[in-house]
């Protein structure tokens, strides 16, 4: 049945009317996902693509029947919109805005924990459950979207963007087919993590294994090693993770995302690796490798 | 930035040229790193003489390859004791945390002893959770929480204060390591600080200061550049799939003259600079352009910017492009035509070559040539 997004999914969109809003709105609604509103605080009355704009989320939740947001806001005004969101009680947030502070990020996160509700990103570049429905321009124009993401049991979570569509590419090229599909955001600070996907993964029916990109940096990928030594997970998991060059150079040096450095020794993707393999992840040495490896072990 | 928040300091006098200083102070190297006392860059002088030869020594003086353009002359604090307190983010609690010591001062990365308090950026740090935490420290508890406020109001990611110290009229901040948000410099439009390097163990090289200005041309879209040794200009697209190219890069036996990376849908302008910058880099035997299937990034804008370099440059090295997206029909026949015209020596794969499998194709173009 996929994870988090599915046929009952209701999304407003928070920021609709801004350039990134109107294009995800329009990718959104030709992939068959509801979107019965959005917001944009002063432009209440206007429609984008044919979908109501409203100034608040409680006027919009007024009017529809709304389960999830999703946020493209500019930077500072991000954390007040999620905030927004979960005082409306609205459960299941994604934020797809980028460069958000760090502060707020934390502020975010545990809003809310405080309520309950499912946090991703900010700077996650949305998430698909192929058939089921798409939040956010993930996959881009609808020739693309069908090319690359076709109805399937491999669960993926990637850090980055880009790696997302490239990520579920080899699974199609190895023959496979995704059930969701999640841009987790590469930023230091993140709503969700591999290891509260892969919880939720486990759970899900559909899913028989799951793929994961991974990045130097931080301690989510360590912390999937974790859950897999807790039986957390049990499925198959293969994970590739980039950034070994940066090892040799000097520490302190911030590659890709936010998140993606080693900072007084810590993060090295080496490190990462060598705790994965131990837990019983397949390593992936290649991107590419990653579609044949999971074949193989489904 | 301290003491605008009522955090006690030392009082101290900059120095950009040699002039009179009183003693008994620290003479303290700005530079943009730690460990300074390791250095030379940090002197205690007991009298004027010591404080006037510190002066001289230190100012001018290049340090881990960063020149010493002012120094600090502080005050020399007489104290008990010394404390160790940072304010940071932590990705195990996802959290802000303080990282406490008793024992503060140098060495502090072999300390086994320090504590670690995880805060609710929602709550934040109140004296009395401060309390608690400290045991038989409380006294500095109210300086604590002052410190959070500093780390919360000027939207720190880091706030490393060692040492603090215990002197007879109060706790003092004599040093202080402060990284603050980049991404929060629109809410603190008043800060004048200079341009900080990056940090890459060195000063910034002319290619990338230009590709910098050229990332800070407008927000739309992101290009970032860093030179390195090799012989293979390389343009990647996005954080994950430029990382992951670089190693794929490496491990097929390449050397990249650059890491790079362009991201968000950047204008032509930006692609051509940065495309222009990498490719005029002395030794260059090879252009390995390179992508993973973009969600929003025009393939055709970034092409255009891409060609125009060329056009300028007139590269006679074997170029590999490997990049799917949005009008990508479109870009890549912008590439191939010019091409075509000018007589590049490109190669174009799209989807159905996997990413990191082009990496060899560039490196053994290059070997082939070299060869």
């Amino acid at each position: 049945m996929a994870i988090l997004l599915d046929k009952n999914t209701k999304v407003v969109i928070q920021g609709i009317t801004g350039s990134t809003g109107v294009m995800a709105v329009e990718l959104m609604l030709d992939y068959d996902t509801e979107v019965p509103a959005g917001v944009t605080p002063g432009k209440g009355g206007q429609e984008v693509h044919g979908v109501p704009v409203y100034n608040s989320v409680k006027e919009a939740k007024d009017k529809h029947d709304i389960n999830a947001s999703f946020i493209v806001v500019p930077p500072l005004f991000a954390k007040s919109a999620v905030f927004e969101a979960l005082d409306n009680n609205i459960k299941f947030v994604l934020v797809f805005t980028e460069n958000v502070p760090l502060h707020d990020a934390a502020a975010m996160i545990a809003k809310a924990r405080e309520k309950k509700a499912v946090l991703v990103g900010p700077a996650s570049v949305g998430m698909i459950s192929p058939t089921l429905g798409r939040i956010g321009p993930i996959g881009g124009l609808p020739d693309m979207v069908d090319k690359i993401y076709k109805k399937g049991n491999i669960g993926i979570i990637s850090k980055s963007g880009g790696m997302t569509n490239e990520t579920a590419w080899v699974i199609r090229q190895a023959g496979l087919g995704q059930s969701t599909v999640i841009g987790m955001g590469g930023e230091i600070l993140v709503g969700s993590v591999y290891a509260d996907l892969l919880r939720l993964f486990e759970k899900d029916k559909d899913t028989k294994a799951v793929v994961i990109f991974g990045e130097l940096g931080g301690t989510y990928e360590d912390q999937i090693a974790e859950v897999l030594k807790n039986k957390e997970f049990t499925k198959p998991l293969a994970v590739f993770i980039g950034g070994m060059f940066a090892e040799k150079l000097p520490s302190g040096v911030q590659f890709g995302h936010a998140g993606a450095i080693i900072e007084r020794g810590k993060g090295k993707p080496s490190e990462k690796i060598d705790k994965l393999r131990k837990a019983g992840a397949l390593i992936a040495a290649q991107h590419h490798e990653l579609g044949e490896i999971i074949k193989e072990a489904l | 930035m301290l003491q605008k928040h009522g955090v006690s300091v030392p009082k101290s006098v900059l120095l950009t040229s040699k002039s009179a200083v009183s003693a008994p102070c620290v003479i303290k190297a700005q530079l943009l790193f730690g460990k300074r006392a390791d250095f030379g860059g940090i002197k205690i002088c007991k009298d004027k003489k010591q404080a006037d030869d510190a002066v001289s020594k230190i100012l001018g003086a290049t340090f881990k390859g960063e020149q010493v353009k002012s120094v600090l002359v502080e005050d020399l604090v007489e104290m008990q004791n010394q404390y160790y307190a940072s304010f940071l983010f932590d990705t195990d609690s996802r959290s802000p945390i303080l990282l406490f010591s008793a024992e503060g001062g140098t060495g502090i990365e072999q300390q086994t002893n320090v504590q670690k308090l995880v805060i609710n950026e929602l709550a934040g740090l109140s004296e009395e959770q401060a309390s608690t935490f400290l045991k038989s420290n409380k006294a500095l508890a109210p300086l604590l929480v002052q410190l959070w406020t500093v780390f919360v109001k000027e939207d720190c990611k880091l706030l490393e204060i060692n040492p603090i110290a215990q002197t007879s009229s109060g706790f003092v901040c004599l040093d202080a390591h402060v990284e603050l948000d980049e991404f929060a410099l629109g809410r603190h439009k008043d800060r004048v600080y200079a341009e900080r390097p990056a940090n890459i163990g060195r000063a910034m090289t002319e290619r990338e200061k230009a590709v910098k200005a050229a990332n800070d041309l407008d927000y739309h879209g992101t290009v970032k550049y860093i030179e390195l040794d090799g012989d293979i200009a390389f343009l990647a697209a996005g954080g994950g799939g430029s990382i992951t190219c670089m190693d794929a890069l490496i491990s097929a036996g390449g050397k990249p003259a650059n890491y790079t990376e362009f991201s968000g849908d950047p204008s032509d302008e930006k692609m051509y600079i940065l495309t222009k910058q990498a490719i005029t880099k002395p030794g260059i035997k090879g252009c390995w352009i390179v992508g993973a299937i973009a969600n929003f990034s025009r393939i055709d804008t970034m092409m255009s910017g891409i060609v125009r370099a060329f056009e300028e440059v007139k590269p006679k090295f074997p170029i590999v492009v490997r990049r799917s997206g949005p009008y990508e029909k479109e870009g890549f026949k912008i590439l191939k035509d010019a091409a075509k015209k000018h007589g590049w020596n490109v190669e174009v794969f799209g989807a159905e070559t996997p990413l990191t499998a082009t990496a060899e194709i560039i490196v053994r173009k290059v070997h082939g040539n070299s060869a």
